[in-house]
């Protein structure tokens, strides 16, 4: 047999496994469908200690910090620009309102914090509710005397803001409706929900974690990119790979262009649950494949680009001018259609103008660029959108799609119930918006 | 003048219940209730001559049975006659029913899916054990998670030892209940719709929820705990309406020796160090009492009886971002006659659609788009409604021959696009009225008298904040020991012998009581 180990996926996470693996002195195989690496950037808060185990640094990751981090419209003309600085973000919202400003840094610090916990049980698998060995119930209790120590506030916000909207967590702060907008489209990021749904704060936070204080968007990086140039692992490119299983273990790949197989006694998948594991259904238990049936991963974004002549004078522009312009937004996707007057960002990373727009079910979308030039005030053909299938977080970051609970119920180690077979990608815990998390935290359970 | 052990501000079912344990310990007690009767929300009334109408709360699963028992309410005139069954009629003239026998209803689910048949008794197991598992949470004292009492540790470990109890599949169960829409919940059992939507529009009343909102599935196992077993929806009315609970329980309050005193609204406790004196009435009488107690909201409780001084900022914070948004109304209405709905002219075998309940809920985007129009201000113009006859099943609610209709309505939301007028109620009764006509065609030809309750009528009547029927929202974060606020969910307030008692508090909503008698233990165990 010519490999230990077969990683499905040259993601981000797909990448940090095999690497990690690798580093482990394991032959590895990476197996990817696109012909040529994914150039579009990487979007999350990158653990400080991946970038470290795989030198990445060296590797030519280039981490961009935009200041001010967000520009918005504001409704009587000219821009709301938040900066990374506090005191100068402090000032412009105290130009639209000063109530706000003298809210602005005491909610970055206890937003930071609770993003501090999150942060925490992100380097590690998930807490196992259901352990009964010593050691797993003293790291439950050191985490809960970890966030004792953060103060009584820490857990009473905890406990309230988690199952939270973001839209009553804002209205609880600030009274502006454009620095809500901008501040609510980050617990909206991903999800088939509205701003006034149950679990958006903890979404909010969810994508806080990692960023400075005072700063509510993912950093953006070229992650994959620099993963790519690292040595160490074989790469198969242009193949799509499926899982082939037999009497209950995982025996390695076949290739779907031409049928080849690929041996190997460990498969790691960064690919979405279902489709890693409805191929091999039938090496499943009924209760545990209806739960992977059962996952929500529904598409609601349309990435893409804006071709522009010169570079934008914003490094990250936001239309989501109040919450209620994002509940419209989303009333329209409940129902099966395309936002008609949708959330839209455009991000400037590396020369390149990229596209987040929102909600975008899977369906038609005969309008969708016209829309978004309407939104944009551009032409039609400047805008290049490609539509999700899928969540793009391969399961949607709800309450009760996390933690032990993803990728599905009791089932958040990686290890999967075919031997050998892994998960490693955004489906697992942490989930999506934080390449190279799950992978490690995969790699790590493997090894 | 006299000084009782404990005052009792409000007369609501819950005051009662606080007050009746009380005076069963040998306390002297006073109740305190601002209206002409006791019952607060729960309360029958001849709103037109011959026809009497459960005016708020109209159906009765909650009640905790040791509250019956302990306080021999059957004794007092308690009877519950149960709600046969659910008709949910559809838009396409077909209709789902679920009957008091499950095996009925299992068939007549197979009518629409034998999948869902198949799930369906799968899903009544776990609701079921689900349901029992939560109960025991319902009296209990929530523990509070920030102090490091040890009474408060020893609760937490319980918590946690009951939970791990269930074992891994059941305790994701019930994560997935405390999480998610109801929708989304229901998704992973059923295809359908007209099911779903039934069952889900129980995760919504009283919220200002849609059933695809997270936190919704709660709700429905809330409802869910007040079923008998293995029955779909089994709710009962009380015989003579819901009144006659908040009679039975206030003859069980006199027999152990509580006074009840109507027309006697309290306008402020009286605090002196840090300590409750008595109350002061809105006449200007003060009374005096070691204990004092509020089973009105935790606005009220809090921002109206104390001054500001009397509490800590926080707490005062706490309880201003307390949400009530009331979000349901009510239409009353005298009848001359059964009406015939389309999809069951004859009322269905043995004319049973009569005798139960009747669920305008004929899909999810129907449910969902009615929430629609309250998430900006305005009332559903075709409204989720649960309507019952209770002089079906009681004929002594109205005259013979004639009926009475209740119509439990939502969305109608508290904050109003231009606001609650006059008008706009009788605007509101319309879009009702009409919308049952779709399904009733030649109903409104029936009606002889129509009362529209708005929820600020109810806020106006009953006192309750924003006309919320739970005396705050039932939503995750005002939960357990979040209810009514971080630290204060003992029942205790920062005012030393003042306590609360009322639906705000833990467990919280519907005709339970299951917060007047923790509010009763604990002030027995505290001794003052």
């Amino acid at each position: 047999m010519k490999y230990d180990a077969i990683v499905i996926g040259a993601g981000a996470n797909g990448l940090v496994t095999a690497h990690y693996l690798a580093r482990a002195g394991k032959r590895v195989c990476v197996v990817e469908q696109r012909d040529v690496p994914d150039t579009s950037a990487d979007i999350g808060w990158i653990p400080d200690v991946v970038i470290r185990d795989l030198g990445l640094s060296g590797a030519g990751l280039r981490i961009a910090e935009p200041d001010p981090w967000i520009t918005a419209p504001l409704p009587a003309g000219g821009t709301l620009e938040l900066s990374r600085d506090i005191r100068r973000s402090t000032e412009a919202i105290r130009r639209i309102s000063p109530r706000d400003a003298e809210q602005w840094p005491e909610f970055c610090g206890r937003m930071h914090t609770l993003a501090g916990v999150l942060q925490r049980l992100y380097l590690a698998p998930a807490p196992d509710i259901e352990a009964t060995d010593a050691r797993e119930l003293s790291r439950i209790a050191g985490l809960g005397l970890y966030v004792r120590r953060l103060g009584k506030q820490t857990v009473i916000d905890l406990a309230r803001i988690l199952p939270m909207s973001i839209a009553e967590l804002l209205d609880d702060w600030f009274e502006n409706d454009t620095l809500k907008g901008l501040l609510g489209a980050l617990g909206i990021w991903h999800l088939k929900q509205g701003p006034r749904a149950g679990g958006t704060a903890f979404n909010f936070l969810h994508h806080h974690v990692g960023s400075r204080l005072g700063v509510f968007r993912p950093a953006r990086s070229n992650m994959t990119q620099a993963l790519s140039t690292i040595s160490g692992v074989e790469m198969r490119r242009g193949a799509h790979a499926t899982v082939l299983a037999k009497n209950g273990r995982a025996t390695g790949v076949m290739l779907d262009q031409d049928g080849e197989t690929i041996a190997a006694p460990l498969v790691i998948s960064s690919a979405p649950p279902r489709a890693t594991l409805e191929p091999v259904a039938l090496e499943l238990d009924p209760e545990f494949a209806r739960a992977v049936r059962n996952i929500k991963a529904r598409a609601v974004v349309a990435r893409g680009s804006l071709s522009v002549g010169s570079p934008p004078p914003y490094s990250t522009l936001c239309i989501a001018p109040s919450l209620d312009y994002l509940e419209h937004a989303y009333d329209d996707a409940k129902y099966g259609h395309d936002s008609a007057a949708p959330y839209v960002e455009v991000q400037r990373t590396d020369g390149r103008v990229e596209l987040h727009v929102q909600y975008v079910p899977p369906g038609q979308h005969e309008k969708l660029a016209a829309t978004v030039a309407q939104v944009l005030q551009v032409q039609p053909s400047q805008v290049q959108l490609q539509p999700a299938e899928e969540s793009l977080y391969h399961g949607e970051l709800t309450l009760d799609q996390i933690l032990f609970m993803r990728p599905v119920p009791g089932w958040s180690r990686y290890r999967m119930p075919i031997e050998g077979l892994y998960l490693c990608g955004s489906g697992t815990h942490p989930g999506g918006g934080l390449p190279g998390a799950a992978g490690r935290n995969a790699a790590r359970a493997i090894l | 003048m006299k000084q009782y052990d404990t005052i009792i501000i409000g007369g609501g079912h819950n005051g009662l219940v606080t007050a009746a344990y009380l005076a069963r310990a040998g306390k002297s007690v006073l109740v305190l209730e601002r209206r002409p009767r006791v019952g607060g929300a729960a309360v029958t009334e001849e709103i037109f001559p011959g026809f009497k109408f459960s005016m708020f709360s109209y159906v009765v699963s909650l009640l905790r049975p040791e509250i019956i028992r302990d306080l021999d309410l059957p004794r007092h005139g308690l009877h519950i006659l149960p709600l046969e069954s659910t008709v949910t009629p559809m838009e396409n003239g077909n209709y789902l029913a679920a009957w008091a026998d499950h095996d009925e209803s299992r068939r007549e689910l197979y009518r629409h899916s034998p999948r869902d048949a198949e799930a369906y008794d799968e899903y009544g197991h776990l609701m079921h054990f689900m349901a029992r598992a939560v109960k025991p949470i319902l009296s209990m004292v929530p523990p509070d998670p920030t102090s490091f009492a040890p009474g408060d540790l020893a609760g937490l470990l319980k918590l946690g030892r009951h939970f791990r109890g269930l074992g891994g599949e059941r305790l994701h169960a019930l994560v997935k209940l405390m999480t998610m829409s109801s929708a989304d919940f229901l998704d992973e059992w059923f295809e359908t719709d007209v099911l779903k939507a039934t069952k889900s529009a129980s995760g919504i009343i009283g919220t200002f929820l849609g059933p695809r909102s997270p936190g919704t599935a709660y709700v429905l196992l809330h409802h869910y705990m007040g079923e008998l077993d293995g029955v779909f929806r089994a709710w009962g009315f009380a015989k003579g309406g819901t009144g006659a609970v908040s009679e039975a329980i206030a003859s069980a309050a006199r027999s152990f020796g509580a006074e009840i005193r109507c027309n006697a609204g309290v306008s402020k406790v009286m605090v002196k160090n840090g300590r409750a004196l008595g109350v002061a009435l809105e006449n200007g009488d003060e009374l005096r009492a070691s204990t004092v107690v509020s089973s009105l909201d935790p606005r009220r409780t809090f921002l109206q009886l104390l001054e500001r001084g009397d509490l800590p900022d926080d707490l005062i914070g706490d309880i201003h971002r307390f949400k009530f948004r009331g979000s349901s109304g009510k239409v009353n209405l005298a009848l001359s006659g059964l009406p015939k709905f389309a999809c069951m002219p004859d009322g269905g075998p043995g004319g049973r659609l009569h005798r139960g309940a009747v669920s305008i809920s004929p899909s999810l985007d129907y449910v969902e788009r009615a929430y629609d129009d309250a998430k900006y201000g305005e009332f559903s113009r075709r409204p989720y409604m649960d309507i019952v006859f209770p002089s079906m099943i009681d004929p002594g609610m109205a005259p013979p021959g004639k009926h009475v209709m209740s119509i439990f309505v939502q969305y109608a939301p508290y904050t109003q696009n231009g606001g609650w007028t006059d008008a706009r109620r009788e605007e509101f009764g319309d879009a009702v009225v009409n919308t049952v006509e779709q399904f009733a065609p030649g109903f409104k030809s029936l009606i002889l008298h129509r009362q529209v309750i708005t929820p600020l009528d109810i806020e106006r009547i009953t006192g309750l904040s924003e006309g919320n029927i739970f005396a705050g929202e039932l939503a995750l974060h005002q939960l357990f020991f979040l209810r009514p606020a971080p630290g204060w969910a003992k029942f205790t307030t920062p005012v030393r012998g003042f306590y609360q008692a009322g639906s705000g508090t833990h467990p919280g909503g519907g005709i339970m009581g299951a917060s007047g008698r923790l509010a009763a233990m604990t002030i027995l165990k505290n001794g003052t």
